[in-house]
């Protein structure tokens, strides 16, 4: 089924940010953590959103910039509000001054920038 | 008192000559020959849970054991999981636990085992990472209640509620609920399993994977789970249940963070 361009794109943001956070969280239990192997063959949610990012164009190339812009800043604003959310909470060793890297990273992995 | 001879070829029937000067084996006795080669002895591993498996797969099981048995020397055991060892042959590849606490390189002993016609997934882990896993990871103890293993394998382990790694599991399972049109059948089964084992986990069962199996196909009123690996569940209801159930267990693990249970 055609999905239209905007749709997409929040999609994308939604699975992105929760591969950001999953990321951000494996970071803050690293020393309780022990190898992930079963759950790593779960459908991962970096690996949905590239699914979703071969259906947005422009596919082989940068989106414009305002596109990217957009698309960071909803990452950034979702990520930062689940972390949150834990940090009231009381989770400690969440990091947030990662967010901004990964999310760079992420773009740039999925050819978004 | 023993005597190893040799059957020679008789005429109408063969023979077996032995010396005139011997202690016993008198004219007349009735002796027990049997060949002397003894039979090699059945190799015996040790099964959990798996109440019956196809010839076929326990020779893989075999040659999987002498693989690695051949190529590492200090191990404490092997584990043989997954969707291996259900019925059928839907699986995709053979779970390995190697318990070591050395350094192990798996590209050759995962090469070797292709040529069984298998894709193998190795896991290297010692014995403190595995009891670990065993006591604070859902998926861990589901995979671990059902196994073949090389040596007996007992971990009698106390279930430890860590809320922060089961945020972290329960994650990927959110994966599900924005993206079921984009998802295999297969997909949306590992990510309710996952789910679900952490919501089971979290009251306290202890885990096996017909548990979960069983409660999924109560909770979605399904008569089989392979109804989801065929993707011809009902997606609105079904998702309303499945959000309504990740919903449930997210909160319960944010109060467990919140009390602090396994903060420090």
């Amino acid at each position: 089924m055609a999905q239209n361009r905007n749709k997409l794109i929040e999609l994308f943001i939604a699975n992105i940010s929760n591969a950001v956070i999953h990321e951000i969280l494996e970071q803050a239990v690293i020393e309780e953590f022990i190898a992930d192997k079963y759950r790593k063959e779960l459908a991962t949610s970096f690996e949905v959103a590239k699914r979703y990012r071969e259906k947005i164009n422009p596919v082989n190339k940068p989106l414009p910039d305002k596109d990217i812009a957009y698309i960071k800043t909803k990452i950034i604003n979702k990520v930062r509000a689940e972390l949150t959310t834990r940090i009231s909470k009381g989770y400690k060793n969440i990091d947030l001054d990662l967010i901004g890297n990964l999310v760079d990273k992420a773009l740039k992995d999925t050819e978004i920038e | 008192m023993e005597i190893i001879g040799k059957i020679s070829k008789g005429s109408k029937m063969d023979q077996i000559y032995i010396p005139k000067n011997r202690t016993g084996f008198c004219i007349g006795n009735y002796v027990i020959i049997k060949p002397l080669e003894e039979k090699k002895p059945v190799e015996r591993f040790y099964f959990y849970d798996v109440k019956s498996i196809e010839p076929i797969k326990l020779e893989i099981v075999k040659e999987v054991m002498r693989i690695i048995n051949e190529n590492i020397e200090n191990y404490e055991n092997i584990i043989v999981t997954g969707s291996f060892l259900d019925e059928g042959f839907q699986f995709n590849d053979i779970d390995i636990i190697i318990v070591t606490e050395g350094k192990i390189s798996t590209s050759k002993i995962e090469n070797e085992i292709k040529k069984t016609g298998i894709k193998a997934h190795i896991l290297i882990l010692n014995n403190k990472a595995l009891a670990r896993g065993f006591e604070s990871d859902p998926l861990y103890q589901m995979m671990l209640s059902r196994c073949i293993t090389k040596k007996r394998f007992i971990y009698k382990t106390k279930q430890k509620i860590n809320y922060k790694l089961l945020d972290l599991h329960l994650l990927k399972s959110k994966t599900l609920i924005d993206n079921s049109d984009i998802l295999s059948g297969s997909e949306k089964y590992d990510l309710i399993r996952n789910m679900m084992a952490v919501y089971l986990y979290l009251q306290g069962r202890r885990l096996s994977k017909e548990l979960v199996d069983n409660e999924i196909k109560k909770s979605f009123d399904l008569r089989d789970v392979n109804r989801i690996k065929q993707n011809i569940i009902e997606k609105k209801s079904f998702l309303k249940k499945y959000k309504s159930i990740y919903d449930k267990t997210f909160i319960k693990i944010l109060k467990g963070i919140e009390s602090g249970a396994e903060q420090e």
